[in-house]
């Protein structure tokens, strides 16, 4: 049925997209003004489901298929009895196409374009149709004008397809772009509406595919994939009755430096939170105090590599790197680690200590934020975030194993799959210790499940979901430590 | 969107009962906040008992007409019954503690949302319903459910492989 491919979770590129229109209109027979009606209804219905009062629209469109978009939204809603007023930044003459069609029927049935003015957006919503995902450079002039007073005006702005001025591959903002609060997508989600700045931008998204046939979409591999409920109740079944601890793993925390405690025992409490069966944490001597203040965590202090030898020996998985330091102990430690065969979560100082000494590993789940995956990749920070995809497709190519980027839309890449994106958290998680939490999920699901990177995606789906239900009160003051409680719904879907 | 026919309000109330269904199967934890728009008459608390009942609450649906808000704590979840239909004042909201009825696990349906303005975020879901429409030989109630985040979506997402 349609609605499983408006649900399915893919990400596409803005190419990708214009071939799906194409794919629509030329192989299957749906004439593209059909579904430049289509698209019209579904914008206005989302409209009114949200604002169901609002009596009034403005319309911005724009000089392409965009625009013709919001012709047909202004014909519907007057239609529909609604005051729909349209401004445009070109004269309609200039419509090609489909736009001119839509255009003359705005106008047949009594519509008209009205000269612009700061005044037009006295109306309960504005409706951006300016460009959709037709722009690749910053919007000028007029447009430019329009979009930066319907940001000021405080009224709800309804993006047809895509903000305009919001690069649809990046989520990079140019220069200036409508801020929705609600984004109405057709046939297939857009990449940038998840990445960069693109959450800023799009507001709510609704996506309609239209009633194009569900197989569209065939041969044609999505850029990224939204991470959901099903990949933890995948990885995180309901249990036996008669279950022990022994089949839900032993994780062994590696970390604890001098003067850094609270990490390992954070990754620790984590793991035992999303359902490991042991936890051992293996810190510095100086730290066995902090962890076992946590009697459900078991400790080993250790000097040196030596001591953690028998603990790894009965480890079913490791997370690495919590608070280890770039110490020669801390080398020494994630060496004997990594020599012991085992599964690994590797974070934080594990991963810079990688950094100065790259090698491949196929069994361990990187977890790098974007400092510590430029120093992976030999980058500048800035260069990570510009593209933030790429950079998780070449940390998973060079270092192996499934690569967590954690940041606004957190990505997974493992070996042989497409990339997975995470669309929930908060800026509330931006705080020292997340990182330390998230390495301790991922382990804890690992001992459990058994695949990295399933294990990655639900980890990263839970942290954030746990994020989102501690920033409940709030978002600003959010700790690590809160997430622990809501952890324990999260790993029970 | 997604526009599914109730033909009477036997079958309003089974749709109910399978949102119901698609809440506790979604592994959702994010507080659904789910708006239901729609005149007098269309069948908003039709729809609400059979959510209500599938949920484990026996007996009919209490208004919450006059109350505003009435809470049922059904299994692991609450569930609030919000009717904001004489609501006079948005700023009214305020004392009713919305904001906190929202915690984890949390299903708060809100009949006449657009009556708190700007007092209540867009709801994860919408369900406007409407008489069928004669001229496409429908008979009975409309429902036309849109998904507006990610919680919502995962509620009809579960919906549709229920129905595949």
């Amino acid at each position: 049925m349609p609605l499983m491919q408006a649900l399915s979770g893919a990400l596409f590129t803005a190419e990708q997209v214009r071939e799906l229109d194409r794919r629509a209109i030329v192989e299957r027979g749906i004439p593209g003004y059909e579904l430049m009606t289509r698209a019209g209804h579904a914008t206005l219905d989302a409209l009114r489901a949200l604002w169901p009062a609002s009596r009034s629209i403005t319309v911005l469109c724009g000089p392409g298929n965009n625009g013709g978009d919001g012709y047909v939204v202004a014909r519907i809603a007057r239609a529909q009895g609604l005051r729909a007023r349209v401004v445009s930044p070109i004269e309609p003459t200039q419509l090609r196409g489909d736009a001119a069609r839509a255009h003359a029927d705005f106008v047949a049935a009594g519509g008209r374009v009205e000269p612009w003015t700061r005044e037009a957006l006295e109306t309960d919503v504005i409706v951006d149709a300016l460009y959709g995902t037709g722009l690749t450079r910053a919007p000028t002039g007029l447009a430019a004008e329009m979009l930066a007073a319907a940001n000021a005006s405080g009224r709800p702005i309804v993006a047809v397809d895509l903000p305009s001025g919001l690069h649809a591959d990046t989520g990079a903002v140019p220069d200036i772009a409508a801020r929705a609060a609600l984004t109405v997508s057709f046939i297939g989600r857009k990449i940038g509406c998840f990445v960069g700045e693109g959450p800023e931008y799009v507001g709510r998204l609704v996506l309609e595919d239209l009633a194009v046939p569900t197989d569209l979409p065939a041969g044609l591999a999505p850029v990224a994939r939204l991470i959901d409920e099903q990949d933890v109740v995948a990885a995180l079944p309901r249990r036996r009755r008669s279950a022990h601890k022994g089949e839900y793993g032993h994780v062994l925390v590696v970390g604890g430096g001098p003067g850094m405690p609270g990490a390992a025992r954070l990754a620790g409490e984590a793991a035992l939170r999303a359902g490991a069966g042991l936890v051992t944490v293996a810190v510095h001597p100086d730290n066995t105090g902090v962890v076992a203040a946590r009697p459900e965590l078991m400790c080993v202090a250790a000097r040196g590599d030596a001591d953690v030898a028998s603990a790894l020996e009965r480890a079913t998985v490791l997370a690495v790197g919590p608070g280890l330091g770039r110490s020669d102990w801390a080398r020494a430690l994630l060496e004997a680690a990594l020599a012991s065969g085992r599964p690994a979560v590797v974070d934080a100082d594990a991963l810079n200590l990688i950094a100065e000494a790259p090698r491949r590993y196929e069994r361990w789940v990187l977890t790098p934020h974007p400092g510590e995956a430029a120093r992976l990749l030999g980058v500048p920070t800035a260069d990570v975030q510009r593209d933030r995809l790429a950079a998780v497709r070449e940390l998973q190519s060079r270092y192996g194993g499934t690569v967590v980027l954690k940041g606004a839309g957190s990505l997974v890449r493992s070996p042989r799959e497409s990339t997975w994106l995470c669309d929930r958290g908060n800026p509330g998680m931006a705080t020292g210790g997340m990182g330390d939490v998230l390495t301790g999920a991922i382990a804890g699901i690992v001992a459990q499940c058994g695949d990295l990177a399933l294990a990655a995606r639900a980890g990263v789906f839970v942290h954030a979901q746990a994020g989102d239900l501690a920033a409940g009160r709030g978002e600003r003051g959010l700790l690590a430590g809160d997430l622990l409680d809501h952890l324990h719904a999260c790993v029970n879907p | 969107m997604t526009r599914v026919i109730a033909r009477d309000a036997a079958a309003t109330r089974a749709l109910g009962a399978r949102i119901a269904e698609a809440i506790v199967q979604s592994g959702l934890r994010e507080p659904l906040l789910m708006g239901l728009s729609g005149e007098l008459g269309a069948g908003k608390t039709t729809l609400v008992g059979g959510l209500l009942a599938a949920l484990g609450h026996a007996g009919p649906a209490r208004s919450p007409t006059y109350a505003l808000v009435e809470s049922y704590r059904l299994g692991d979840r609450d569930l609030h019954h919000c009717d904001l239909y004489r609501l006079r004042d948005p700023e009214e909201l305020n004392d009713l503690g919305l904001r906190d009825l929202m915690g984890p696990g949390s299903v708060v349906l809100v009949e006449w949302p657009e009556r708190a303005r700007d007092r209540l975020r867009a709801p994860d879901l919408v369900l406007q319903l409407a008489y069928g429409d004669s001229s496409r030989g429908e008979s009975g109630r409309s429902v036309a459910l849109h998904a507006t985040s990610a919680p919502g979506r995962a509620i009809l997402r579960r919906l549709a492989i229920e129905s595949a």
